[in-house]
């Protein structure tokens, strides 16, 4: 089932009178359950895609698909895009952040952190609780619950942080260098637990810029200069 | 939506309390706001109150013929003492030809010492009236009675007493009337006791009174200066038409020609209804004007502190737009912030008026009232939510990667 549908995608800063085109007119079909690599030198448009699949980001022009759902249409001259409430909306019911700094809110206990993409949905507190806490179990951080991020060490951070990401079962986990701030072994575990995640069900794409990281995934893309330069898929 | 409603109620409140000191600085000027509008509230409540009893001491139907209007500046003042004497046959003549007028008595106070056996009241305020004063003084008795028509034109030496002083010359009598008391030196039987009228503006007592016939006390002090007529509009009158009748008469008792200015002063309670009148729109606009400005000041401060607090969060805006925080949300997180911070301020401020209140009353009057509270409570809540907008709204609109970005 096809997942994600992009189609002839440009991203165009105006920086002072320079016009920089982050993205150059990508295509890209992304199937239910694949586990997808992105990678690319600095400056090749891989973040820019995915603050764009993430909802996060509006393309210039080009159209773009999720789970059914089309987000931006063009549509000849016409170029229709959702709002600033409809885009958090889809980002909270359909996508899940692991972001390479963590971004948790450090006055909060691990399990607030979990709870928050729920609050946004409305969901009712007890509820929300219980599903918080047998999250923060799915990633063995049921010990510690109650402690602040500062309190955690890095790999458990980012565990809260997958957490957080899976908490509202979102259509697809967007991991961004999730392993970029951790010590090798920490990294490790940390793509060990997303490997999990995907023999479980979930559909995820992952940048990053370390080969080893990258062939962990069964489909590897190449970004250069705006544009996927190759596209490997494993049998 | 409630849910959310409740979380950011939640932080906005957290995000006051993790900086008291920064916020309780922020709050002085609502503080001081707040206290100047209910301060300034209090004491024309207080003024409101007041009235009515201080009202009750002059008849709504009298006029008072004086040498010198109530209410005056200091330079009329050596103009007016130069006026020639009210005089007591004012009253007789005007009584007969004012056909607006039912009754006038002639008055005049002066400070004595009353004693009976040991214990003495100084500073009495003795009034000397005539007779028919009884049909014109509001003063209610309790016990005994009024003097007579005869007894004024005899010169009986006879009293009627205010409340306080009854506390004070007969603290263990229960009813005084027909004991005797000194004024002067001299015996005046106790007739009547006034029930009790409470302060004026909470200062003076107007019970520490007596009352003796306005021809006994030309005999006992000898002639009286500042005479007073009070003349009493016959029932059904209309007192404008009173007062123009009293002017006329009184002008050809003086002998005035039409272009010479009156020298003598018919005074009514409007006269001090307009003075409290006064006292009233300038306090309210001495406060008015001390509370806008600390409103203001208050208010820029909660929108700079705003500010502060959107740059510190602008990280923590941009993790909750990525993981679905709409643009509300996130107005309300910041607005709520600042109708708190203000809130808090305002609630000092109403908790200062009340402590003060106590302690104004000692010297003027005040007095809290529940629409002073909701007033004040309301200006708060409006101080927060406009100087909150601006920042709040910002924070909403923040782009969440660049927010995300922002160390």
């Amino acid at each position: 089932m096809l997942l994600l549908k992009l189609r002839n995608i440009y991203r165009i800063y105006h920086i002072g009178k320079v016009n920089v085109h982050a993205l150059n007119g990508v295509d890209l079909d992304v199937e239910k359950n694949e586990y997808l690599s992105v990678m690319g030198p600095s400056g090749s448009g891989k973040s820019t895609l995915m603050n764009i699949i993430g909802c996060l980001d509006t393309p210039t022009q080009g159209s773009y698909e999720l789970d059914g759902m089309s987000i931006h249409k063009e549509d000849r001259n016409l170029f229709d895009t959702a709002s600033d409430d409809q885009l958090a909306y889809i980002r909270n019911q359909k996508i899940g952040f692991v972001f390479q700094t963590f971004n948790l809110l450090p006055r909060m206990t691990a399990l607030h952190n979990v709870e928050l993409p729920l609050i946004y949905a409305g969901v009712p507190k007890l509820e929300r609780i219980e599903r918080a806490k047998a999250t923060l179990e799915k990633v063995q951080l049921a010990d510690r619950m109650y402690h602040r991020p500062n309190e955690l060490s890095g790999g458990q951070r980012q565990r809260v942080a997958v957490a957080r990401a899976l908490v509202n079962n979102p259509s697809i986990i967007l991991a961004d260098e999730p392993t970029g701030n951790l010590d090798s072994k920490t990294g490790h575990d940390i793509m060990g637990l997303l490997s999990d995640l995907h023999m479980q069900g979930n559909t995820i794409i992952l940048v990053t810029h370390e080969h080893d990281i990258a062939e962990r995934a069964d489909r590897v893309i190449y970004m250069l200069d705006g544009k996927i330069n190759e596209d490997n898929k494993k049998k | 939506m409630f849910n959310q409603l409740y979380e950011s109620v939640v932080i906005g409140f957290k995000a006051v309390f993790q900086n008291k000191g920064r916020a309780f600085l922020t709050m002085l000027g609502i503080i001081i706001g707040i206290l100047s509008v209910s301060l300034m509230g209090t004491a024309i409540n207080g003024i409101d109150n007041v009235f009515d009893d201080t009202m009750g001491m002059f008849g709504e139907d009298v006029l008072y013929l004086q040498q010198f209007p109530w209410f005056m500046g200091n330079t009329e003042w050596w103009e007016f003492r130069n006026r020639p004497q009210i005089r007591e046959e004012y009253a007789a003549k005007i009584a007969k030809r004012a056909e607006s007028i039912s009754f006038a008595s002639v008055e005049t106070n002066r400070r004595v010492t009353l004693t009976y056996k040991e214990s003495s009241s100084e500073g009495v305020d003795l009034k000397c009236a005539s007779w028919q004063s009884a049909y014109i003084d509001v003063a209610k008795i309790e016990s005994g009675r009024y003097f007579t028509q005869l007894e004024d034109e005899q010169r009986a030496r006879v009293v009627i007493i205010g409340s306080e002083v009854k506390k004070v010359l007969f603290p263990n009598v229960d009813d005084p009337t027909g004991l005797k008391i000194k004024i002067n030196g001299l015996n005046f039987k106790v007739i009547g006791v006034f029930s009790e009228q409470g302060k004026i503006f909470g200062m003076f007592s107007i019970d520490n009174m007596a009352v003796i016939p306005y021809q006994t006390s030309k005999g006992v002090f000898g002639r009286s200066w500042w005479l007073s007529i009070s003349l009493k509009v016959r029932d059904g009158a209309n007192k404008e038409a009173a007062v123009d009748e009293v002017h006329y008469i009184t002008r050809g008792l003086r002998g005035l020609r039409p272009l010479e200015s009156d020298n003598f002063a018919i005074n009514q309670q409007e006269a001090m209804e307009d003075e409290l009148g006064k006292i009233k729109t300038t306090i309210g606009l001495i406060g008015i004007g001390i509370a806008a400005l600390s409103l203001l000041v208050g208010g820029i401060g909660i929108m700079n502190i705003m500010f502060v607090s959107v740059k510190e969060r602008t990280k923590e805006i941009g993790i909750r737009k990525a993981l679905g925080a709409k643009r509300w949300v996130i107005l309300i997180q910041f607005l709520f912030e600042a109708v708190i911070i203000a809130l808090i301020g305002g609630m000092i401020g109403l908790g200062l008026t009340m402590l003060l209140v106590g302690v104004i009353n000692k010297f003027f009057v005040a007095s809290m009232s529940i629409g002073l509270v909701i007033t004040a409570i309301s200006v708060s809540i409006g101080v927060g939510i406009i100087s909150g907008i601006v920042p709040a709204s910002q924070a909403a609109r923040l782009d969440p990667i660049e927010a995300m970005r922002y160390e």
